[in-house]
């Protein structure tokens, strides 16, 4: 399993990449190994606004929807269209290819609550 | 009973969960998915976990959550009196009416070893569980399916971990949702088939040779098929192998 140093991390496995005043954003690849296959990502509309902690888009895998939430407030600027044709990329690269949206960060000290990888990584194998 | 209960206490309680028995309800298929639905929000608010049972009222295909309207003859579905409705959760399309459903909602954090959340798999296999004891009380042997790879647009076609076999046949597909902790899995016990299937329904058609090859029906395999029997059959089932204690709480008359 795979806990990038670099980045940031949700309790409900999102990672966070931050870029200034924004923050690239896609799920874990512990999350995207207890989904399995990813056949689907209902990606965010751009332009709208998430709060921290919020459903803000879902992922189909093996017939099951999954939420994934918005680790931080903003808006959303960008998302990964590719995923529409490719959504197996969350599997095959989930900290790269498939990342999934880009918020512009409403409050950045919000990214303070979230965990670094050694706390990422303490959570998921101490279960 | 764990150990170490002091003798003389009695029987440590089971975790509750609600039955509820919807065989006769008069709902509509998209009555039958604001029902499951209602129990998700009811768990995701706090009730406790429910296992629902229900037959559908008339023929009925539903559509995963994602999946194109695009893939169903909708005119083959009027002239043929099918009710069309999107299910909340995954998968292809699926034909209702021959079936028996059940729909299991509880907590993410009640699925053992969930520890930092249960993968959907581990939900699929302890559901599978409850299924597969419940289906051996009506001489069935079922076992969890071969994971088939990508569904085309028909659920039955195609087998996954989330679904059960006889040999090689599928005789249920299950998806679920997991929505703010909690979690909804239904699915679909094949009681019978009916004069018409899902190559009549899905644009473009399909092999009904391979469609019927990969299923079977519990009619087919000489079990019981009276839905009440088999609803029994899958509540002991369910309270045996997951542990609940399903008749403490009375029967609902609906989901609502």
């Amino acid at each position: 399993m795979d806990y990038p140093d670099h980045l940031k991390y949700s309790a409900e496995h999102e990672w966070v990449a931050v870029d200034g005043t924004r923050a690239r954003i896609g799920i874990t690849d512990f999350a995207q190994d207890a989904l399995g296959d990813v056949v689907f990502v209902n990606l965010p509309a751009l332009g709208t606004t998430v709060a921290a902690g919020a459903t803000c888009a879902e992922v189909e895998s093996t017939k099951s929807v999954s939420d994934i939430y918005a680790p931080v407030s903003g808006e959303i600027v960008e998302v990964n269209g590719a995923l529409d044709d490719a959504p197996e990329m969350v599997n095959t690269d989930p900290y790269g290819e498939g990342w999934i949206f880009v918020v512009e960060l409403r409050d950045p000290g919000e990214l303070d609550a979230l965990m670094d990888a050694a706390g990422y990584r303490g959570m998921v194998e101490e279960g | 009973m764990p150990e170490g209960a002091p003798p003389g206490e009695g029987v440590a309680a089971l975790p509750v969960w609600r039955l509820v028995d919807d065989l006769d309800a008069p709902l509509d298929a998209a009555g039958q998915m604001a029902a499951d639905l209602a129990l998700l929000d009811a768990v995701v608010a706090g009730a406790p976990p429910a296992l629902r049972l229900y037959r559908w009222q008339g023929p009925s295909v539903s559509l995963g959550r994602f999946q194109p309207e695009s893939d169903l003859d909708l005119a083959a579905c009027a002239r043929l009196g099918v009710e069309v409705v999107r299910r909340p959760t995954g998968g292809r399309a699926l034909l209702h009416g021959g079936d028996l459903t059940y729909a299991v909602v509880c907590p993410e954090a009640d699925v053992p070893g969930s520890g930092s959340g249960p993968g959907v798999d581990a939900v699929y296999r302890w559901i599978a569980g409850a299924l597969v004891a419940g289906l051996a009380r009506l001489g069935v042997t079922a076992a969890v399916a071969h994971h088939g790879g990508p569904a085309g647009a028909v659920c039955m076609a195609t087998q996954q971990g989330a679904d059960l076999r006889v040999g090689e046949r599928k005789v249920c597909g299950s998806a679920q949702v997991r929505h703010l902790g909690g979690v909804l899995q239904h699915g679909s016990v094949l009681l019978e088939r009916l004069p018409f299937d899902e190559t009549d329904l899905v644009a473009g058609g399909g092999d009904r040779a391979a469609l019927r090859a990969a299923t079977v029906t519990l009619a087919e395999l000489g079990a019981p098929t009276d839905p009440r029997v088999v609803a029994d059959a899958l509540v002991d089932g369910f309270a045996r192998t997951l542990e609940v204690d399903l008749t403490s709480i009375p029967t609902a008359p609906s989901a609502a």
